[in-house]
């Protein structure tokens, strides 16, 4: 669990535009520079939603990065159904 | 030179991002009055525009959070969401004024961070897109924490507003006065799209009538629990409230867009 970690990491894509396209372009190899879980690699990698919130991670955090891959207001309400 | 202009509004991203997914006669009656409302700003003939605004992890991390702070440079950029459908853009600072200001503020009891690098994010550039669409106003911004706790107390907000307007009242320019944020919401969350429009009704009738004691009294637990993570904004309209405490509130709008997921407001303040 490195919770601190992982938000940086979508911290560092969400404002910054050098981050992002090194992000865009070897997501894999960008968060391996990140001291984070398999899992949280795994959550990142696949845009996984669902687990990214149950991780922990800030809701002003991983809205705007599930924008920057095109998730709808819609698939992002369904990715969080039935969580407090 | 005085405050020449004073309005709180909201900054809902799905305003420009997603305009179309709102009801259009309820989007196109809030943004016109949003329009009017920078018309407005213009006809006051602002030297600055001092934003009374937030920051959604766009400068700040848990590195380091700041309570409040002033950007003192001669320009800021933004917005940093490339999906917010605002051109990214430079927009001018007011170098005078921002270190007048600080220096103001350390001699007064208050210390806020100074930045000399910050970019905007919505909370910031929505509000001049509608308020200051060709930029031509250069801004002071003055950021709270609303983002994580601790963040200052709604009393300490209203205070520190009420030292601003004091101070700005005796500014050599004429000054815009603009505060943003949101009533309630629950932004990226399980519970994104609620909107409860009886707080805000009563936050914006407190707001309305003066009421400091009504103002200063929130709790940050009553706002969590009442109007969400996002209704935390509400400290910006409160240090505009102290700032501008005699002038009379008009409600130039409220609408709950529940595709924007917040309850909408624009109050202007007139001396």
């Amino acid at each position: 669990m490195s919770l601190y970690q992982l938000q940086k990491l979508l911290y560092h894509v969400n404002r910054d535009p050098s981050h992002r396209e090194r992000y865009r372009q070897d997501p894999v190899g960008f968060v391996s520079s990140y001291e984070l879980t398999p899992e949280e690699e795994s959550a990142v990698v696949k845009v996984d939603v669902r687990k990214l919130y149950a991780l922990g991670v800030h809701s002003l955090l991983l809205r705007p990065f599930t924008l920057l891959h095109q998730v709808s207001n819609e698939d992002y309400a369904k990715a969080l159904a039935g969580l407090e | 030179m005085p405050i020449v202009f004073a309005c709180a509004a909201s900054h809902a991203p799905g305003m420009t991002a997603w305009t179309e997914a709102a009801p259009k006669e309820q989007a196109d009656r809030f943004l016109q009055r949003y329009r009017k409302l920078g018309e407005r700003l213009a006809a006051s003939k602002p030297d600055a525009l001092v934003a009374i605004t937030v920051e959604h992890w766009a400068n700040f991390f848990l590195n380091q959070m700041p309570a409040f702070c002033i950007g003192r440079t001669d320009h800021y950029e933004g917005p940093v969401e490339e999906w917010l459908r605002i051109p990214r853009s430079r927009v001018p600072g007011d170098p005078k004024l921002s270190p007048q200001l600080l220096d103001a503020c350390f001699d007064n009891g208050f210390d806020p961070t100074f930045s000399d690098e910050l970019v905007f994010d919505h909370a910031t550039m929505l509000p001049l897109h509608f308020l200051n669409p060709n930029l031509a106003v250069p801004v002071v911004p003055v950021i709270i924490n609303t983002l994580t706790p601790p963040m200052p107390t709604p009393k300490r907000c209203f205070e520190f507003g009420q030292f601003l307007g004091s101070e700005l009242e005796r500014s050599e320019k004429r000054v815009a006065l603009v505060a943003t944020g949101g009533l309630s919401h629950w932004p990226g969350e399980a519970k994104h799209g609620k909107i409860n429009i009886p707080f805000d009704q009563k936050f914006l009738e407190t707001l309305r009538s003066g009421d400091r004691t009504g103002l200063t009294k929130y709790s940050h637990q009553e706002i969590y629990d009442e109007a969400g993570s996002g209704g935390h904004e509400i400290r910006t309209w409160i240090a505009l409230a102290g700032a501008v405490q005699s002038w009379p509130a008009e409600l130039v709008a409220y609408e709950p867009v529940v595709p924007w997921a917040t309850g909408c407001a624009l109050v202007a303040f007139r001396s």
